[in-house]
């Protein structure tokens, strides 16, 4: 999980690039070392070979084949240019000379630098050594060859090579390795306060971000954060004192105006007009008050306190419930209401409050639907999250209301002139954030499919 | 109510509101007296026997969730009806636990208060022994889970049982709609749709439906009365 976070954090991309680039100076740094040291050192050899080629052609003009024969003895005698080989040949190829057996059959050009490899072992080389060669043909036909064994040289350079490429290949593996290090430190702060953000939005503002205690940039980040839902917290609370002081001033006169109008209500002296008059104010003032305790209602559910009363219930049990207690209104409509799936969904939560959601659903399905129509209520466990679904195949609502229709007070044009007060689907909606549950509207072609996804039970 | 034991505390600090209060309980034949206080509401709960007592949740000096664990505390039996502003969602949990009887939400009705204190001093009473009640010729037989009318069963689904249950159990007095929800449904919310309205009519098309004379009575604006005829 944090490995997966790691690889695809941002942190660990700028250091693949960082490392890349570095990866790639490094490399062509190595590189020039590699061919200078490598050029020089064939350079130097070449030199060599160049001076004995031009003492020994000097040899050949002043004293001629048998004064370079000689020499050519001498040379080989001497051990002090034990690591040259030399070939001296007739232009019939017969060998006149020189520590070579016979001239080499893969040297086939007249004169210039030629590298081949020896056909036979030499006294004090490496079997069959790689040679690097001058060689040049004199006026009379006859053939030189001025050799050495550049077999050490090549290794020598391979060494090189062979270090240079290991220096790159560690320098990418200690680099990768430091990267992942210190991305999954970062992702790990990161990932805190993530939780932390998260642990807020599904259970309220008590919630801070741990510090470590290091007071470095992670550290400060995390108090800034946490003076500012501290401050946060002490808004949300002013904001709650003042609603519930509001609440608590108008529950009194408006308990005594239903008093009143009660009172005058069953008055002796009362005519039927006025008696019609009353009743039709006291149900207004009903539906007044109705929309304040849902106001309410709903502040109070994003309070989280009733957190505190979470317990494990059934799903079915109260989806169940709630279709028996629609079951009337449905056959009203003459809308066939239907609980299916699974027997037992278990989820942590307030039951009233689940069993309010499903009603609201329930309620708006039926109303909304079509009158004669199907109206399913289905639980089941989805990818290990307890989901209730409510349908129906009703004309359902357009896709950009989605979003508008849990909004307080939302209502759809054509069902502004029907009872209700738009606050249902918001108090649906502040019931499944209490329970860090989302909900997923999609067309059912015909009508509505609401989804209601709890979070995977952590039981 | 046993003996004429109609006596009722009421405690209330608002003064109209507790005047309309005891005028509408004096009305209906109870004899009631005032409290504005924690502290009255606890001299006079200790001094007489009450067959009710309706406790504000807010008041002056003592919130009425204390006053009534200390009347527990002495001794005091009487059911408790508290009374909270409306909107108070955890008020009600933690005064049911409390050792509250019974709960209703502010501002709510008069007819609505006084079918819950009916039903409270009801529960006061002696516990009904019988297995079968009967009102005229409506017989609900609480074992086997049965009703019939002139010995005609009547069909009726577990939860319209229960309901009807309710009603009788209740007969000649008023049930409101909230208390059929608490009761029958064990549920503590308002639907804000003509649920149980539809519900009791659907239980009562199976009741009263070609019978003589009906049972079931809508009381405008409250709920509904089972009672015989006469």
């Amino acid at each position: 999980m944090l490995l997966a976070k790691t690889l695809t954090s941002t942190t660990f991309r700028q250091a693949l690039i960082a490392i890349g680039v570095f990866g790639v100076i490094a490399s062509a740094i190595f590189s020039y070392v590699y061919l200078s040291t490598s050029s020089y050192v064939r350079s130097r050899s070449d030199r060599a070979i160049m001076t004995e080629y031009l003492s020994l052609q000097g040899a050949y003009e002043r004293s001629g084949r048998d004064g370079l024969i000689a020499l050519i003895q001498r040379r080989v005698a001497d051990k002090s240019f034990a690591d040259n080989v030399y070939i001296f040949v007739d232009p019939s190829s017969a060998a006149l000379g020189g520590n070579l057996k016979a001239w080499p059959s893969t040297v086939t050009t007249a004169r210039g630098w030629t590298e081949f490899r020896a056909s036979e072992p030499l006294p004090n080389a490496t079997n069959r050594p790689l040679l690097r060669a001058m060689l040049g043909t004199f006026p009379s036909g006859d053939r030189l060859l001025v050799g050495m064994d550049i077999s050490d040289l090549d290794s020598f350079t391979d060494q090189i090579k062979t270090a240079v490429i290991s220096c790159v290949a560690l320098i990418f593996v200690v680099a990768g390795f430091a990267s992942i290090l210190v991305t999954r430190r970062t992702v790990g702060r990161i990932e805190s306060i993530n939780a932390t953000s998260r642990a807020i939005m599904l259970s309220g503002l008590d919630k801070r971000i741990p510090l470590r205690g290091s007071n470095d940039e992670w550290d400060r980040v995390a108090e800034n954060l946490n003076l500012m839902l501290d401050r946060i917290e002490t808004l949300m609370g002013e904001v709650r004192q003042v609603s519930d002081n509001v609440a608590h001033d108008l529950r009194t006169p408006l308990t005594r105006m239903r008093g009143r109008l009660e009172k005058a209500y069953h008055g002796q002296r009362i005519g039927e007009d006025d008696q019609l008059l009353i009743g039709d104010t006291m149900a207004d003032l009903d539906a007044v008050l109705r929309i304040f305790s849902s106001i309410t209602r709903i502040a109070q559910i994003e309070t989280q306190a009733r957190k505190g009363a979470f317990r494990t219930v059934n799903l079915v049990e109260i989806a169940s419930e709630v279709v028996e207690l629609y079951d009337a209104a449905a056959e009203q409509d003459g809308t066939r209401l239907t609980v299916v799936g699974d027997r037992e969904v278990l989820v942590t939560g307030d039951r009233d409050l689940i069993f309010d959601a499903i009603a609201n659903l329930v309620d708006n399905a039926i109303k909304h639907g079509r009158a004669g129509g199907q109206v399913v209520v289905a639980n089941e466990i989805i990818e290990g999250r307890p989901v209730v679904s409510i349908t129906d195949d009703g004309p359902g609502i357009p896709v950009d209301e989605y979003d508008h229709v849990f909004k307080r007070f939302y209502r759809l044009e054509h069902s502004r002139y029907r009872p209700g007060n738009g606050l249902g689907l918001s108090l649906v909606a502040a019931v499944a954030r209490l329970h860090g549950a989302r909900i997923e509207m999609l067309d059912n072609s015909p009508g509505l499919k609401v989804k209601f996804w709890f979070s995977a039970s952590t039981s | 109510m046993t003996g004429g034991h109609r006596r009722i505390l009421v405690v209330e600090d608002d003064p109209e509101t507790a005047g309309q209060l005891v005028d509408s309980l004096t009305t209906s034949g109870y004899q009631v007296d005032l409290a504005a206080t924690g502290n009255e509401a606890l001299s006079r709960g200790v001094a007489s026997d009450y067959a009710v007592i309706t406790i504000d949740r807010m008041l002056p000096d003592i919130d009425g969730i204390t006053v009534m664990r200390q009347l527990r505390d002495d001794g005091i039996a009487a059911p408790v009806l508290i009374i909270s502003a409306l909107g108070e969602v955890d008020d009600r949990v933690r005064g049911l636990r409390a050792g509250g009887d019974d709960y209703l939400v502010k501002p709510f009705s008069f007819v609505e208060l006084l079918a819950r204190i009916e039903a409270l001093g009801r529960r006061s009473d002696t516990v009904v022994k019988e297995t079968v009640l009967r009102i005229g010729d409506l017989a609900v037989d609480l074992m086997s889970r049965t009703a019939s009318r002139r010995g005609k069963a009547i069909l009726l689904l577990p939860r319209e049982f229960q309901l009807l249950e309710y009603l009788v159990r209740n007969q000649g007095r008023v049930v409101s709609r909230a208390m059929l929800l608490q009761h029958v449904w064990d549920l503590h919310f308002d639907p804000s749709t003509n649920i149980i309205d539809v519900y009791v009519g659907r239980v009562r098309r199976k009741v009263d439906g070609q019978q003589a004379y009906p049972l079931i009575h809508t009381v405008r604006g409250i709920g509904y009365s089972l009672r015989a005829p006469g």
